[in-house]
């Protein structure tokens, strides 16, 4: 009689999630809980929650481009970099509120990431990878030497009760960075969501992603929405940028412009699963809680380094589709095993 | 105003820097072409170098140079213990194979450089040498330390070596052939695993000699990686990818522009000046200076 019950019980929960409408409530209840979880926690906690939400947006921004659009931009940190330093000099040298001086960086990177978009989205592959990282380390160069960053002294934001803009809001503090990371990162999830997986711009990313000439050949303008999708995610980091920025309130290239920022996003959107809207979510909040973390459970601050570079390699070679892929069981024991034979295979060398 | 005997110095110095480039920068090369990933790997490689001759050449006597075939030696088994991982993952039913190919050997180079950090903590150290510690008086233009004359001899030789190897040898006409088509090759019964796994094992040992140099010149630091990557990244570009020869044009370019930046823009415009140059060449040229490397 019990067991019977358990079956329909789960059967009944597997129904609800096979509904069209299950991603619709399940991000409604993400939402309702994260909004009511700064009650629960003290400033420690909020900090990490803040920083996961961070984490999980930009993952997303960087899967846009390249789980979705499958181009492999090695350089998506400069756009976190530029959009921190673009709100900072608005902020500083033009005396406008946050909420304008993030605007003016979204606007900002926008510009920039179309005028840097338009040639090195005619590389592909591996051409593409190192000129975009070759723009990021030169962006990062030049925010050393320039005066209006401050260079090598760093800058430092206005934190007085009427810098965010918000007249409701007044001086900035935990929750309302907790509630400006919620809601950019959940308005990213949303967006990605949306426009990847319920439009037929989605669908056209995807074919260019698989195959870029026959996506051409049935009448899709590949370069303009290559175009599109590369300034949406430069943007969507600028924000986050510009947010982070004000919340730590002391910025420094080496620290904002850091090409880890961009390895981080690679890394975790590739864990979780690349191109799915749960993959840099969960890969997100994974590796952010190992690097978090890692000092106070491992008793070292540098020890999470080679456990991440582990990782990221059991991940390519066992599960190339990533913490999504194990759990839709694309990946299982016995892939795991017939890699494993395949890879002793290579050891041939005799 | 601008005096001679300083361009000339710094032009020496740039040649001499850009004998040791070429070692990090031909095996790199050669991986892209005969493998088909880019390695970032490589520079983490040369901390290692750096490290081995730091660490052992104590226990040598104090004699970095001691540690040079030790280096080589060592890394080509690592190199050879590594490559079947990563031609696994490019190869087979993934997605992305390019990808996965980049991001593997960035969980190697971060699983490197933070093994190394873990264990020796982030001071740098020196690798100490004394028969190579005096300088090279050159009248009328300057003095030129001794180690960095033979630093940048041992770099051709071992080109040369090199290109020895792959161009007059069995092993190394395998070598190209599965640089030409990898598929034809193994139908003509060439073992590609053997080949594959000696053509990254010499590119390891050859990139942690280069690494040994560097660190004799300089100093041996577990972030000292990233720099070196940088660096073999710029030369394929320049060079043009999957194009040997290129190499060591494009190493010495790199010595001189490092070398002629420093001196007349001051250091921190290197690096902006470097990868202003490889954003611009991949725009302009993505086939590369000599336009002989594959486009994309």
């Amino acid at each position: 009689m019990s067991t019977e019950n358990e079956a329909t019980v789960r059967d009944r929960i597997q129904a609800i999630f096979e509904r069209d409408d299950a991603p619709f409530w399940l991000f409604a209840i993400a939402a309702l809980v994260l909004t009511v979880l700064p009650f629960a926690l003290d400033t420690f906690w909020t900090r990490i929650a803040l920083g996961a939400l961070l984490w999980v947006g930009l993952a997303q921004s960087w899967n846009m481009i390249g789980g979705y659009a499958g181009y492999l931009d090695f350089g998506h940190g400069a756009y976190f970099g530029v959009g921190a330093f673009v709100t900072g000099i608005a902020m500083t040298e033009l005396g406008v509120s946050f909420v304008v001086g993030l605007t003016i960086a979204a606007a900002f990177c926008a510009v920039l990431a179309y005028a840097v978009g338009v040639p090195t989205l005619r590389l592909s592959g591996a051409y593409f990878a190192i000129a975009t990282w070759a723009f990021a380390e030169a962006i990062k160069e030049l925010a050393l030497i320039l005066d209006i960053t401050g260079g090598n002294y760093g800058m430092t934001f206005p934190t007085g009760p009427e810098s965010t803009g918000l007249p409701f809001v007044g001086a900035p503090n935990e929750t309302f960075f907790y509630y400006l990371m919620l809601v950019l990162s959940l308005g990213t999830i949303a967006l990605a969501y949306w426009l990847f997986e319920r439009s037929e711009f989605g669908f056209r990313v995807k074919a260019i992603r698989d195959h870029e000439d026959a996506a051409q050949s049935l009448g899709i303008d590949a370069t303009q929405i290559k175009r599109r999708v590369y300034v949406l995610s430069c943007v969507i980091a600028a924000l986050f940028g510009g947010a982070n920025a004000y919340y730590i309130t002391f910025i420094h290239p080496n620290d904002v412009l850091a090409p880890l920022i961009t390895d981080q996003m690679i890394i975790m959107a590739l864990l979780g699963g690349l191109g799915t809207i749960g993959g840099p979510i969960i890969g997100g909040v994974m590796i952010f809680l190992l690097n978090r973390l890692s000092s106070l459970f491992l008793g070292s601050s540098t020890l999470y380094l080679p456990l991440i570079g582990l990782l990221i390699m059991a991940t390519v070679l066992f599960a190339p589709s990533g913490v999504v892929g194990i759990l839709r069981g694309e990946v299982g024991r016995d892939d795991v095993k017939r890699n494993l034979r395949e890879l002793g295979e290579k050891f041939d060398i005799l | 105003m601008v005096s001679t005997e300083l361009l000339v110095q710094s032009i020496i110095n740039g040649l001499l820097l850009g004998g040791i480039y070429v070692t990090v920068g031909v095996g790199f090369a050669l991986v892209f072409g005969v493998l088909e990933i880019i390695d970032f790997a490589v520079g983490e490689y040369v901390m290692l170098g750096a490290f081995t001759g730091a660490i052992v050449a104590p226990i040598l006597g104090g004699e970095g140079l001691f540690v040079v075939p030790i280096a080589f030696v060592v890394f080509f088994l690592v190199g050879v213990a590594v490559q079947p991982f990563i031609h696994h993952v490019t190869t087979g039913d993934r997605p992305m194979p390019l990808l996965m190919g980049l991001v593997f050997t960035f969980g190697l180079a971060t699983f490197l450089r933070g093994s190394v950090l873990t264990i020796f903590g982030p001071n740098t150290r020196n690798v100490p040498t004394k028969a190579l510690s005096g300088g090279i008086d050159v009248t009328g233009i300057g003095v030129f330390p001794e180690i960095r004359v033979v630093t940048a001899i041992v770099g051709v030789l071992s080109l040369v070596a090199f290109m020895y190897y792959l161009y007059r040898t069995t092993g190394g006409t395998a070598i190209r052939a599965i640089a030409e088509d990898r598929d034809i090759a193994g139908l003509m019964g060439v073992n590609i695993n053997r080949y594959q796994s000696i053509a990254y094992g010499v590119y390891a040992g050859l990139t942690a000699t280069g690494g040994v140099f560097i660190g004799l010149i300089y100093a041996a630091g577990p972030g000292m990686g990233l720099q070196y990557t940088a660096f073999a990244f710029f030369m394929i570009v320049l060079a043009g990818l999957g194009y040997l020869p290129g190499i060591i044009v494009s190493g010495v370019v790199l010595g001189l522009v490092q070398s002629l930046t420093s001196i007349y823009l001051g250091g921190d415009v290197v690096f902006f000046a470097l990868f202003g140059l490889i954003y611009l060449l991949l725009l302009v040229r993505p086939e590369g200076l000599l336009g002989k490397g594959e486009v994309a």
